[in-house]
């Protein structure tokens, strides 16, 4: 399946719950990196903090702190609301795989909590300065039915 | 930081120069191309095998153990042989590893090669770490670069075309280099066409091929026992290699991270970025160019792609930027791209470089990044 904004799925038709997985009638929707998104209306992404030096940090990480050096057991969720400001943005032709398919757009985005992420923005109307926020898109359903879905952005209303 | 400027107390000197043309993978090993640079560079020394001490082979694509195999055929001295892994700047590195080994006076004379064959993808490391990341598999690095350049047209006003005009001047010094991979004069609308990613075009992305480059570098003691030609000898006034620190959110590392080492490697010299007569830097992508100019202290932000288009950037220009065509033309085989930078450096300094001499080229300088990230900046001066 291409990954468009004609597949974006409402999110308000999920119910809130744990973050990477929930459960839709018999259906599993599981996201594509579960450790670093939220399931939740809207998404929410998630960082770390860290306890020793406050540093804010995307996305999450196993090992340590690249601000003090601390370890892996003081950094704490941090959630980041999926909202942002286009920084830089790009149109991309040529890409080495069939998903997604191209001419698609990625975008530098400033959350407004602070951390920079790189992530697809769907639709058009994408600038530098543009207001983006996060919307769920399914990107494939496996042989069960279990929809997989990964987090995109696009341009604020 | 440690101020011990070992390059300072022992002098090294690159004394011997050498390539096989950067070209698109065929059937030719590896073995065969890093033999090819490494006698010219003995043969451009006025050097024999049995004179190196030592020898860094910088690869990142080959597998492990590929230097004695390569080098025995040169006669199985049985030296110390290393290869060293930098990523882009793999050939950076082995030079920065034979000149530490020469100013510490464990060796005089130590060759530095360069030599890779591409596979299918590189095999990056840092995608195995375990961190997972919203954009893996969809932000590969011409998009990584085609964002920068989002980002610096924006913040400079400056155009498409004018980013474009950095390919123009590198695909025209290519097309004089004979070991370049790319050897054709473009005009800008060849330039501009093949769109690959935002302003990226597939003529402003450096092709990846395979090739060899190698460096002998040499003491002053190696150089008077084996009476070399101390007027063609060109010495390193800096050597520096960072890796990538802590920089506040959206700030682009790349350009962060060079102007860390540049500023490093030109307070190590005592020189100036104004001092600097020719230079090839990371040009994988046309942005960067600008980028590095800018970060290495060329010129103001947002300044340089004023100066491409006017053409100071240009051999014959105040500063020849990427006089070998760069990764642009000259091509990035990977492990051989920073040691030949430091070959064409070499030739420019020594007057020997033909009609893509910057004439009266005094001091040069050489600049790689690489995945990770690290960046290798060395300084050479012609005294």
């Amino acid at each position: 399946m291409t990954l468009s904004a004609a597949g974006a799925i409402a999110a308000a038709t999920w119910p809130a719950g744990d973050y990477g997985s929930v459960v839709k009638g018999t259906m599993t929707v599981q996201a594509r990196h579960p450790r670093l998104l939220r399931l939740t209306d809207p998404p929410s992404i998630l960082g770390h903090q860290c306890i020793g030096c406050r540093r804010v940090a995307f996305p999450p990480d196993p090992y340590g702190c690249e601000g003090c050096g601390s370890l892996s057991g003081d950094l704490e969720e941090f959630v980041l609301e999926a909202r942002g400001t286009v920084r830089a943005v790009a149109t991309v032709h040529r890409h080495h795989q069939p998903s997604p398919a191209t001419p698609f757009t990625v975008a530098v985005i400033e959350l407004t909590g602070g951390p920079v992420i790189k992530a697809i923005v769907a639709g058009t109307g994408v600038g530098v300065g543009t207001e983006v926020e996060g919307v769920l898109v399914q990107d494939v359903e496996d042989d069960v039915g279990d929809i997989l879905v990964d987090l995109q952005f696009r341009v604020m209303a | 930081m440690n101020e011990t400027n070992l390059l300072k107390d022992r002098p090294v000197y690159v004394v011997g120069i050498g390539l096989h043309r950067y070209q698109r993978r065929s059937d030719t090993t590896y073995v065969e191309l890093g033999l090819t640079a490494a006698r010219s560079a003995l043969s451009d020394a006025g050097i024999t095998w049995p004179d190196v001490e030592a020898a860094y082979t910088g690869t990142a694509l080959l597998g492990m153990g590929s230097s004695r195999i390569m080098l025995s055929r040169l006669g199985a001295t049985g030296i110390p042989m290393t290869q060293v892994e930098n990523a882009s700047a793999s050939g950076s590195s082995s030079v920065a590893q034979a000149c530490l080994e020469v100013a510490s006076g464990r060796s005089d004379v130590v060759l530095a090669l360069g030599v890779d064959k591409p596979r299918g993808g590189l095999g990056a490391a840092p995608s195995q770490a375990g961190i997972e990341n919203l954009e893996s598999g969809t932000v590969v690095p011409f998009t990584h670069f085609a964002l920068l350049a989002s980002e610096y047209m924006h913040l400079h006003g400056v155009s498409a075309e004018q980013v474009a005009k950095v390919a123009l001047k590198n695909h025209r010094n290519g097309a004089s280099n004979q070991y370049a991979q790319r050897q054709k004069v473009r005009t800008l609308d060849e330039i501009l066409a093949e769109p690959i990613s935002g302003a990226m075009t597939r003529l402003q992305c450096c092709p990846v091929g395979e090739g060899a480059a190698a460096v002998v570098v040499a003491s002053e003691d190696g150089i008077r026992r084996l009476h070399l030609d101390q007027s063609r000898a060109v010495r390193v006034a800096a050597s520096v290699t960072r890796t990538e620190g802590l920089y506040d959110a959206g700030v682009g590392i790349d350009a962060a991270l060079t102007a860390e080492t540049g500023s490093a490697a030109f307070h190590q010299a005592g020189l100036e970025p104004s001092d600097v007569d020719v230079l090839e830097v990371h040009d994988a992508f046309a942005i960067e160019e600008l980028l590095y100019a800018e970060a290495l202290g060329l010129c103001s932000p947002g300044e340089a792609a004023s100066l491409i288009e006017s053409g100071e950037f240009d051999i014959g220009g105040r500063c020849a930027l990427s006089p070998s065509g760069g990764l642009l033309a000259m091509g990035h085989p990977i492990g051989p791209t920073g040691t030949g930078q430091i070959v064409e450096v070499t030739r420019q300094l020594r007057g020997e470089a033909g009609s893509r001499q910057q004439r009266g080229a005094q001091i040069g300088l050489t600049h790689m990044v690489g995945i990770g990230a690290v960046c290798v900046v060395h300084l050479l001066v012609s005294e």
